[in-house]
């Protein structure tokens, strides 16, 4: 076991490395600078401007001097919001993004689990018919677009919570809502069609003939190895969800770190475009390092030592 | 069973870390909202009480509030109310005193010698001196400060030497004869800089505290304000609350007790708080134009800017110039203005928009005139002199670039539709991304292109003084010595009735030549809700919160 997260460790420092040197090739290879604007400038400003943020150097340069940013985890400042620093952005960034992903997460997971056992239990009844109606739903509605009927009939028409911005419980309720219906919608449907295929096994049939309580049947037999697929998208779920999501942040002005990813590429802001990519690579692996250590807490048969698995 | 124990024990670990980072939070965030909602009662109380708190949205965080710095819109507002220059512009949008209580002026029109007045203080107590300002202004033009706003620098004497590194900060050519008086001596005579001194890039710093801690101006605990307000909060990325400034001089003339700065990017989400009351002011989603734009509660005013085309004369068929003046006849403006782009705008028949006041009083829009118009039968004739000059049988393909967006795009298509109509002319579309299109631009690489100009300070020269020879913000190969002699006097000519004829006729050779065509004005459109009054609205871009009231 401890091998195994060694080796990963390895793979991802390296995986790490090649992401973020690629993401400086397309970077130096895109066309633009960070100083374009609508307003007037000279060469002279131009000039001082690069040689403030070290872009009049040549590339090796440039790029030896991201790597040590990066291994002295310093980013520096941010070129379009010059007083903060990259770390401080996404400092302030990180744990609103968090706390919207984690409730997200949880709301989405346990609905989700519990829609897809119910519709796996009334098989092809009314109710199966419901949920699964509300997760397609669900998965074809696009979150900003729940998010703005949202709060259109919530906040504007009904007035029971508040409209935008992230300062009490209250304002959380929309932007959560929006966020998690989606991926409820996709972990129903995964919970659903496992559960029914696990139902019909052997073992559960086997259960059943001991007599156990159905409940019992569903929740120590069944669900176990019905949530194997759910793990496995969870963690990309994850990583996307937690380190925040652009446009759900936009629309309820949630400052969050979401905007960050879309924001600095637009505007070439380099520190925070290296800052936001090694730091989503890095959460990113790492979810998907857990997840591989969930599955082997959950299906016995793999074993890390043997390289493969099974 | 000791996996299932295994997997529950991880299961609360997960649990636990959770309830960390959310206690985590929580230690800050109850604190927070705590404050915030005892604040909100404390507003509800004290706006029972009289208490005067106007709630407004700064759509993002201000790029920074150092003045030398934060050179757009978005920090320029904010900063035009927590800081005074020597000048701030009046009702009229016209420079009248500011920290400055008055001023000579040499006769050669070179020295301004200011007199600051003696209750100019900073918001912690300080005076504010010449000193002050001798330091914020050469802290502007050294080369490390990298200031963007630099260049409008370059009127005083020594102020570009410096900034290219050539010269000193000593022979920057503003001293502080006393602690009250600030003599400034200029390149060459230039009749508006009482108006560039409006910009927030000429607001004082506080020396003792910036030599002190450089970073002063990123916190609110260390902010020092010299203006009507002062800044009490500031949640990065979040919110910033501005509070009366009982330091400022005028303090008696400020009504509001305090400003609640939101920062929603949204404009539907903005529009939706206006709704609901959680905001003041907001602005008109572009797609509720059509219902919104005639009520009651809308503001619409100038905005000192330009969208239009640039022709690029290195490129054919442009270098002729009835060709280009074809395309300018055969564009219906109105048209445009009213069912493409919308929300009030007004079509542009010359290329300085209204709103700024001549000597004598008047518009400078309305004493110039419509300088092109929409005529096809006349756009027909130019062009086919002007491919009977050029020899063409057939024009050379044309295409039209802009950066990519919703409104630039329809604009384009409207563009397009209209030559082909009127002209017979095929145009071919093309957007780019903002920072490749204006890389393009800028390297003379795009043959027919969309551009803006935002105004920078309150005069006609700062747009027309773009298209002189070699100029960075020319873009378009054009070079002509005698628009660039007109552009000279008309920014040193020490009489100003003189001074605008010489901008006239610029901006006049400037559409015999249509170098660029121009299509349409910015506005200003802005919801407001009921009782929300005296906000200054300056065509420069930033508003004026000093005799804001709400009832």
């Amino acid at each position: 076991m401890l091998k195994y997260i060694f080796k990963r460790f390895g793979i991802m420092l390296v995986t790490l490395w090649i992401i973020i040197t690629l993401t400086f090739i397309l970077m130096i290879n895109v066309p633009g600078s960070p100083f374009n604007s609508d307003q007037s400038s000279n060469e002279t400003i131009q000039a001082n401007l690069e040689a403030h943020y070290n872009l009049d150097e040549p590339y090796h340069i440039q790029y030896l001097l991201y790597l040590k940013s990066i291994v002295t985890f310093d980013f520096g400042p941010s070129i379009k919001q010059p007083n903060q620093s990259v770390n401080d952005l996404l400092g302030r960034g990180f744990p609103i993004s968090f706390e919207l992903g984690m409730m997200t997460i949880i709301v989405a997971v346990i609905s989700g689990i519990i829609l897809g056992i119910i519709a796996s239990l009334k098989h092809n009844g009314f109710i199966d018919y419901l949920a699964m109606g509300l997760a397609v739903l669900g998965i074809s509605i696009p979150n900003f677009i729940l998010a703005t009927l949202l709060i259109q009939q919530i906040a504007v028409n009904l007035e029971i919570l508040p409209t935008a911005t992230w300062s009490s419980p209250a304002h959380m309720i929309l932007p959560v809502t929006a966020l998690a219906t989606g991926p409820m919608a996709i972990i129903a449907r995964l919970t659903r069609s496992t559960m029914l295929e696990v139902l019909t096994q052997d073992y559960i049939k086997m259960a059943k003939a001991k007599g156990l309580s159905p409940w019992k049947i569903v929740f120590k037999h069944a669900l176990r190895n019905a949530l194997m697929p759910v793990v496995t998208i969870m963690g990309t779920l994850l990583a996307g969800i937690l380190t925040g999501t652009f446009v759900i942040e936009q629309i309820f002005a949630i400052p969050g770190m979401g905007k960050y990813f879309v924001e600095s590429i637009n505007q070439r802001d380099y520190p925070v475009i290296m800052g936001t990519t090694v730091f989503y690579s890095a959460f990113l692996i790492l979810m998907l390092f857990l997840v591989d250590i969930a599955y082997g807490i959950l299906d016995p048969r793999i074993k890390f030592h043997k390289k493969g698995g099974e | 069973m000791k996996k299932l124990l295994l997997f529950l024990l991880t299961l609360t670990t997960v649990a636990v870390l959770v309830a960390c980072t959310a206690n985590e939070d929580a230690g800050q965030e109850p604190d927070d909202a705590g404050a915030e909602e005892t604040e909100i009662e404390q507003a509800e109380d004290e706006s029972a009480s009289g208490e005067k708190i106007l709630n407004l949205n700064n759509s993002v965080e201000p790029t920074s509030l150092d003045p030398s710095i934060g050179f757009d819109e978005v920090s320029w507002i904010p900063l035009n109310n927590l800081m005074e220059g020597l000048t701030r512009l009046d009702q009229d949008s016209v420079a009248a005193p500011g920290v400055a209580e008055d001023w000579e002026i040499s006769e050669d029109g070179l020295t301004y010698t200011f007199h600051l007045r003696e209750d100019a203080n900073w918001s912690n107590g300080d005076p504010v001196v010449a000193e002050d300002f001798v330091y914020a202004w050469k802290y502007m033009l050294a080369p490390e400060t990298a200031s963007a706003a630099a260049f409008l620098g370059y009127f005083i004497k020594g102020g570009e030497a410096y900034n290219n590194g050539e010269g000193s900060a000593d022979d920057v050519a503003v001293t502080a004869i006393d602690e009250k008086t600030l003599e400034v001596v200029l390149e060459a005579p230039a009749g508006f800089f009482l108006d560039v001194l409006t910009n927030p890039a000429f607001f004082p710093i506080n020396k003792k505290i910036a030599e002190e801690n450089p970073n002063w101006h990123a916190e609110a605990e260390s902010f020092v304000a010299n203006g009507p307000f002062m800044l009490e909060s500031w949640e990065h990325d979040s919110e910033m609350v501005f509070a009366k400034n009982s330091e400022y001089w005028d303090v008696d003339a400020v009504k509001l007790d305090k400003i609640h700065w939101a920062m929603v990017n949204d404009t539907n989400t903005q529009y939706q708080m206006f709704e609901t009351g959680e905001l003041d002011t907001a602005s008109i989603p572009p797609e509720l134009s059509d219902d919104l734009i005639d009520g009651d509660n809308v503001y619409i005013g100038n905005y000192g800017g330009l969208e239009f085309f640039r022709f690029n004369v290195n490129e054919e068929p442009f270098q002729n110039k009835n060709i280009r003046k074809a395309f300018a006849y055969a564009v219906n403006r109105q048209e445009i203005a009213d069912f493409v782009v919308k929300t009030g705008v007004e079509p542009a028949y010359g290329f300085v928009s209204p709103g700024f006041t001549t000597p004598s009083g008047g518009d400078f829009r309305d004493e110039n005139g419509d300088l092109v118009s929409f005529d096809t039968e006349y756009a027909k004739k130019l062009l086919e002199e002007g491919m009977a000059e050029e020899g063409y049988t057939e024009l050379p393909p044309i295409v039209l670039s802009y950066n990519t967006s919703d409104t630039n795009k329809a604009v384009a298509e409207t563009m397009q539709s209209m030559l082909s109509e009127n002209l017979g002319i095929d145009v071919t579309l093309e957007n780019q991304e903002w920072n490749v299109f204006s890389e393009a631009q800028q390297n003379l690489e795009l043959q027919f292109s969309r551009s803006s100009f935002i105004n920078d300070y309150s005069d006609p020269v700062n747009f027309l003084e773009s298209f002189i020879t070699d100029s960075y913000m020319n873009r378009t190969g054009w070079s002509n010595a005698e628009y660039d002699e007109l552009i000279e006097k008309g920014k040193s000519e020490t009489d100003e009735e003189k001074r605008y004829e010489y901008l006239y006729e610029a901006e006049r050779l400037l559409a015999e030549e249509m170098i660029v065509m121009p299509i349409r004005y910015y506005n200003t459109v802005v919801l407001q809700a009921d009782g929300v009054e005296g906000i200054l609205r300056h065509p420069v871009g930033y508003f004026d919160l000093k005799y804001a009231d709400k009832n």
